[in-house]
């Protein structure tokens, strides 16, 4: 097996210390993702250097952070679809979270606005695969992968896995830390459509319709662009305006 | 006197229920891991919340240990789990003709097995290989381990523990021939600290070794790596298992829109340092196969490898092991205030914390219930309210 010998520029912070780039070298398979050769740097040259990891395919959602200044999950992105071969791989914390050390943010603020549906990840064990045999059949061996449009209706909230990479690319989020942003509102939009009580609903509606709601979005598309499960964020955003609006039209009929 | 201060050593899915456990049973409790939380074997599970049938005729312990904490989970994290069930499937002759000791050990473990029509198997799973001669179904679940882990943890704090990540351990204090604490270097301070305990559990899972060697004791766990191979989609519903005994590659565990095929094993001296060998990914795409013909079509999305920590018996000739778990009092080595607990599966990981905060709890004179059983665990998102 070919090995590589990955050059990293890594994002270093520690509190009370000036914040500045290590460079460190690794040597990798060729088939290795970013996350491997993290993990190198850290079990052979630095074990302070500290970054978030969990379960290295996309599950955990933890070791989300910036390659070379794009959002992405390092552990399904291989070295050789981000690295030119010899300028070496930027690696730096995700914005628009406080950084607590080295790679590694404070994601509670995203954890809250998560809370405010309260809506779980986990499918209903109902019938989940999101092809039949002849549409697999269709899609599959050919080189661009273009899904089938019925498959939208799996692009929602539940594909989530909380990662982070929606605020961080966000550039409303930088002009209001407030913003419940894109994960946030896809939950709202996706606990709308799933309750049946009138009153929750409203409530869920007026959250999203607030100061830090779905009006405050540029529309920019940045987070559906970065979004490594297929939520659509932005998508959802646009339906809670329609939402938004149709259920102040109806209330102003009522009167 | 105060509540007893107990650390624990590692945040994985048996430190996280520990750290609950002793929480809920009133003692006062610091869990230090040195990364993210289930950053180690734990994260790179295989996502399966066993009903036992994998383990139900070569290690009916372990078998009767997980279908009895499968239910138990189901009630303490239900929104943690994908409960859509398992099936073994038979695809061989050979794999037909272990059908029968199969239904007899899951009634033997009382784990609720259904011998379905294979017709209808083919209608649930319209990807399984259309040669399988028949199918058992099992309450098989998945879970996801870092949130697993995180619901336990978030709970344990609010009753008053500290969870101190980015903290390694470098050594274990001993005073006379008793442990009273650890030194730590704290990664987000770049400090070294001194914490002192009353008693230390060592749950660092593969890596347990190398902490009891610190205490000046030994521990018998074997860490053993594993290969799983994630697809970019989602092929079952439920998961598939290969209906005969435990063997690389036998299984696939969709978990949302994906499908992981796992295992391999293979011992390693540095769980830290892992190389993937390529010939068992491919090893997991051709066992794959087996199950559901069209894996090889499917974009790879990830591969990972991970020790377990097995332990190893020596009370026979052969050096078995198992997939059960043990508690380890040091005492009897001469080291007091020290206890190790390895092996197991994420799976049983409430179980494996009852045992030992038991064992905690007889060593420093408390009398405490253990109440993990019926306890809700909080939402796995509380964990990060609160900062470090």
């Amino acid at each position: 097996m070919r090995m590589l010998e990955v050059p990293l520029q890594i994002f270093r912070y520690k509190a009370g210390e000036q914040p500045h780039y290590d460079m460190f070298t690794v040597q990798v398979e060729e088939t290795a993702h970013v996350i491997d050769a993290i993990d190198k740097a850290w079990a052979i040259h630095d074990h302070s250097l500290t970054f978030r990891r969990a379960c290295h395919h996309s599950s955990c959602g933890s070791c989300a952070l910036r390659i070379n200044g794009v959002e992405k999950l390092p552990c399904i992105t291989l070295i050789t679809n981000v690295w030119d071969g010899h300028s070496p791989l930027r690696l730096d914390p995700l914005r628009n979270f406080p950084i607590v050390s080295d790679l590694v943010v404070d994601v509670s603020g995203f954890f809250q606005r998560l809370l405010a549906a309260n809506m779980t990840i986990t499918r209903d064990a109902e019938s989940t695969l999101p092809l039949t045999v002849d549409e697999l059949a269709d899609v599959v061996p050919s080189e661009a992968v273009e899904l089938p449009d019925n498959l939208s209706r799996f692009n929602r909230f539940e594909n989530c896995i909380e990662c982070g990479i929606c605020m961080s690319a966000c550039p409303t989020m930088a002009t209001d830390d407030k913003f419940l942003g894109p994960a946030g509102l896809a939950a709202i939009y996706r606990a709308c459509q799933k309750t049946d009580d009138p009153d929750e609903k409203a409530h869920l509606l007026a959250l999203a319709g607030g100061e830090h709601g779905a009006w405050r979005c540029h529309s920019a598309f940045e987070c559906m662009e970065a979004c490594p499960q297929a939520v659509d964020a932005a998508g959802k955003i646009m339906a809670l305006r329609r939402e938004i609006t149709a259920n102040r039209f109806k209330r102003i009929r009522r009167r | 006197m105060s509540r007893p201060h107990v650390i624990v050593i590692g945040a994985g899915s048996t430190g996280a229920a520990t750290a609950h456990d002793l929480a809920l049973r009133g003692l006062r409790v610091t869990v230090i891991e040195r990364g993210e939380v289930a950053s180690g074997t734990t994260g790179r599970n295989h996502c399966l919340l066993h009903s036992g049938g994998r383990y139900c005729i070569t290690d009916q312990e372990s078998a009767i240990e997980c279908i009895d904490e499968n239910m138990i989970l189901r009630h303490i994290m239900p929104d943690l789990l994908e409960l859509n069930d398992g099936l073994f499937v038979a695809i061989t002759e050979a794999d037909l003709a272990f059908k029968e000791r199969f239904l007899e050990g899951c009634a033997a473990c009382h784990i609720p097995a259904r011998d379905i029509p294979v017709k209808h198997a083919f209608d649930m799973e319209p990807f399984l290989n259309p040669h399988a001669l028949a199918a058992v179904q099992v309450p098989d679940g998945v879970f996801e381990p870092f949130r697993f882990c995180l619901a336990f943890l978030a709970t344990a704090r609010m009753n008053g523990a500290v969870v101190r990540r980015y903290n390694e351990v470098s050594d274990v204090i001993c005073s006379g021939k008793s442990v009273t604490g650890v030194k730590v270097n704290n990664y987000l301070t770049g400090k070294t600290e001194t914490l002192g305990a009353d008693l230390v559990v060592n749950a660092s899972g593969p890596w347990a070794g190398d902490i009891a060697e610190m205490a000046g004791v030994k521990v018998p766990v074997q860490p053993t790596a594993g290969v799983m191979v994630t697809l970019d989609c989602r092929l079952c519903n439920m998961v598939l298992n290969r209906l005969n005994k435990p063997s690389d590659g036998d299984i696939v565990v969709p978990q949302r829109a994906t499908s992981t095929i796992g295992t391999t094993s293979w011992k390693v001296e540095d769980p830290d340092l892992i190389t993937i060998p390529p010939e068992h990914v491919e090893k997991m795409i051709i066992q794959g196969e087996q199950l559901l013909p069209v894996v090889r079509k499917i974009p790879m999305r990830a591969r990972m490898a991970v020790a377990r920590p097995l332990i190893v018996k020596s009370d026979a000739d052969a050096r078995t092991v198992s997939r059960t778990f043990e508690c380890f009092d040091h005492a009897s080595s001469g080291v007091d205030g020290f206890v190790t607990i390895s092996g197991g599966k994420t799976t049983t990981a409430r179980v494996m914390a009852e045992r030992v905060v038991d064992m905690v709890c007889n060593k420093l004179g408390i009398a405490a219930e253990c109440r993990t059983r019926d306890v809700p665990l909080a939402s796995y998102r509380l964990f990060f309210q609160g900062g470090e």
